[in-house]
């Protein structure tokens, strides 16, 4: 379990992380979701007592993770695909950390074997593709067997092999009673994989629930009308709590009413209706609308040239 | 690629090591023999101390042969006697040590630019024992390469000396104290640059500063007029060195407990602020 109180990382002028608290339970995966610069690398850094919060604090079980008698066995982590000296090869970047816990090497060839590395272990670790330099990761965060698993953006650069492999890895860890936390900026992979999101943006908790919660959103239905008589449909549906947007000609999204509301009022009004259609918002929506104030670059596509709108680099 | 090899190992809860000492120092050692970049510095080192002293002897060769017209001139040398010999087998160490301090501030530096710090130090959160571990594996090494050179030197210019009727007495005091000394130097000159490699996290800028220190403040402080710097000098690390290992000392200079301490002030000051520095800043 990572139970995280308050934690705070001021770089300079900016606020990283912003005073935020959650708790990463055992026996499920649980996704840390944002955009890029959100604070996502920067809080699993302070997990793994890398970075020293400005303030507020997080164990893992109980204790903070630097004052594990046997830090390796207790977290992996995989906190940056490229935390290894490249001129070593994969097999003696992960003797040389083994040997801080005594790790045996057959553990070392079982996790090499475990990811699939067997092949290109021998060999120094410059020449790794994204996906091999993230195998290698998974394969340290693996080492000592630990009860708690940090993965930091495990799926980028994998191939579609690699991805559906780190899911299933991260569901069978999760399955067996260990604590699983991973980051990613893809929706779509999140809803592939996690139990529980906990979404960040601007270094904020925007979101901290089971996954199935975020997609209904705040139990608000939506529901998609196309009619002949829009204008009329838009006065009789405006109520409190139901807004209608026009999204084209005949085609209007009301939210806030069950669909079977909508289609009582226009028959009572005799209106024809030849569309309704209840909508569920996919993962992907529900992040934008989490998200969309928090995002820290926008894309802005100008007539003549692309501004730059970016606020603050990247930490 | 399966998960099933995952069902493996310990049972949770059970007391297992952790990083001990010991295990830490060994994984610096493999850290450290794992780099070809080691390998390649630690033989040039070899081949600059043996190069040079095969030089030296020779140089020295041909000078006394060249001398031997010259009575003036031939005192001279014969006055130096054994003492000119004793040096030729330490006669490379002022580019060793440069190599030997360079090798250590990569070691240190290579860690924060290849982003290895971060596996290093999540396996060692408490940073310290990792550092100790590491300054122990680099100071090590440096004593170990610059004696067995010098050894090594000693062989290779003991024939060439031979050809001019001249050998080394090896066995002479100066000659030990030369060779000891001056692996304990060199070790030192690593535990500076290991110090700067982890305050500057910078390959490029630690070797720089290493060689600022060793090499251009020397020889800017004896172009440099004025009674300061004269004085100044005599407390830079080459000359603290020099002055130990020199058996006929000039008049104002430091005794050789004094110099022995302001060289150890050159290493503790620069590591103890390497270590603080490393426990609190961010990795």
């Amino acid at each position: 379990m990572i139970e995280a109180t308050g934690l705070t990382k001021v770089y300079g002028e900016k606020t990283a992380v912003d005073g935020v608290s959650f708790t990463v339970q055992a026996g499920r995966v649980t996704g840390f979701l944002g955009p890029n610069g959100a604070g996502k690398s920067t809080t699993m850094r302070m997990i793994m007592g890398l970075d020293r919060p400005t303030s507020g604090s997080v164990t893992v079980n109980g204790v903070p993770f630097a004052q594990h008698a046997a830090p390796l066995r207790e977290v992996g982590s995989l906190l940056d695909a490229k935390a290894v000296h490249t001129g070593r090869t994969a097999y003696n970047h992960l003797l040389a950390m083994a040997a801080t816990h005594s790790i045996p090497r057959k553990r070392v060839q079982e996790v090499i074997e475990m990811t699939g590395l067997g092949e290109v272990a021998r060999k120094k670790v410059k020449g790794f593709s994204l996906g091999m330099g993230q195998r290698l990761g998974i394969a340290a965060a693996l080492l000592g067997d630990p009860q708690t698993i940090i993965l930091d953006e495990p799926v980028n650069g994998l191939d579609p092999e690699g991805v559906v492999w780190v899911r299933n890895l991260v569901k069978y860890l999760a399955s067996e009673g260990r604590t699983v936390f991973l980051s990613s900026h893809l929706m779509s992979e999140m809803a592939m994989t996690a139990d529980h999101l906990i979404v960040i943006g601007r270094g904020r908790i925007i979101a901290d629930a089971p996954i199935g919660e975020i997609i209904t959103g705040k139990g608000q239905s939506r529901a998609r009308v196309r009619t002949d008589q829009p204008e009329q449909l838009m006065r009789l549906l405006a109520d409190d709590g139901v807004s209608v947007e026009v999204q084209d000609h005949e085609l209007l999204e009301v939210t806030g009413l069950p669909a079977r509301d909508i289609a009582r009022t226009a028959l009572d009004n005799r209106i024809m209706v030849y569309e309704l259609t209840p909508l569920q918002a996919s993962l992907e929506e529900a992040y934008m609308e989490l998200t969309k104030d928090e995002v820290e670059y926008h894309s802005l596509i100008t007539t003549g040239a692309a501004a730059p709108t970016q606020t603050g680099g990247q930490q | 690629m399966s998960t099933a090899a995952l069902q493996s190992s310990r049972p949770h809860g059970t007391a297992a090591p952790g990083p001990s000492f010991l295990r830490v120092l060994n994984s610096e050692f493999i850290k450290f023999r794992t780099l070809l970049s080691t390998l390649i510095l630690v033989g040039s080192t070899v081949l600059v101390m043996v190069g040079f002293a095969a030089l030296n002897a020779w140089g020295i060769g041909q000078f006394s042969e060249a001398s031997r017209n010259d009575p003036q001139a031939a005192a001279a040398f014969a006055a130096q006697g054994a003492d000119l010999t004793a040096g030729i087998p330490t006669s490379g160490i002022a580019f060793a040590q440069l190599i030997i301090g360079s090798l250590a501030v990569l070691l240190m530096s290579s860690e924060f630019t290849t982003g290895m710090a971060r596996s290093t130090f999540s396996a060692v959160p408490k940073r310290t024992p990792a550092f100790i571990a590491k300054l122990l594996v680099v100071t090590a090494c440096a004593f170990v390469v610059t004696v067995a050179s010098s050894l090594l030197a000693y062989v290779a210019a003991t024939p060439i000396l031979d050809n001019y009727g001249f050998d080394i007495d090896l066995g002479s005091d100066h000659s030990r104290r030369l060779l000891l000394v001056s692996g304990v130097y060199v070790a030192a000159v690593a535990a500076i640059g290991m110090s700067l490699g982890t305050l500057l996290r910078n390959s490029a800028g630690g070797i720089m500063s290493l060689v600022g220190l060793f090499f251009v403040v020397p020889i800017a402080f004896q172009l440099i007029p004025g009674e300061f710097f004269e004085e100044a000098r005599k407390y830079l690390p080459d000359s603290l060195f020099e002055r130990i290992v020199t058996a006929a000392p000039a008049e104002d200079a430091l005794e050789v407990w004094q110099a022995w301490t302001w060289l150890g002030v050159w290493v503790v000051v620069p590591v103890a602020a390497a270590m603080i520095i490393l426990k609190k800043r961010d990795v």
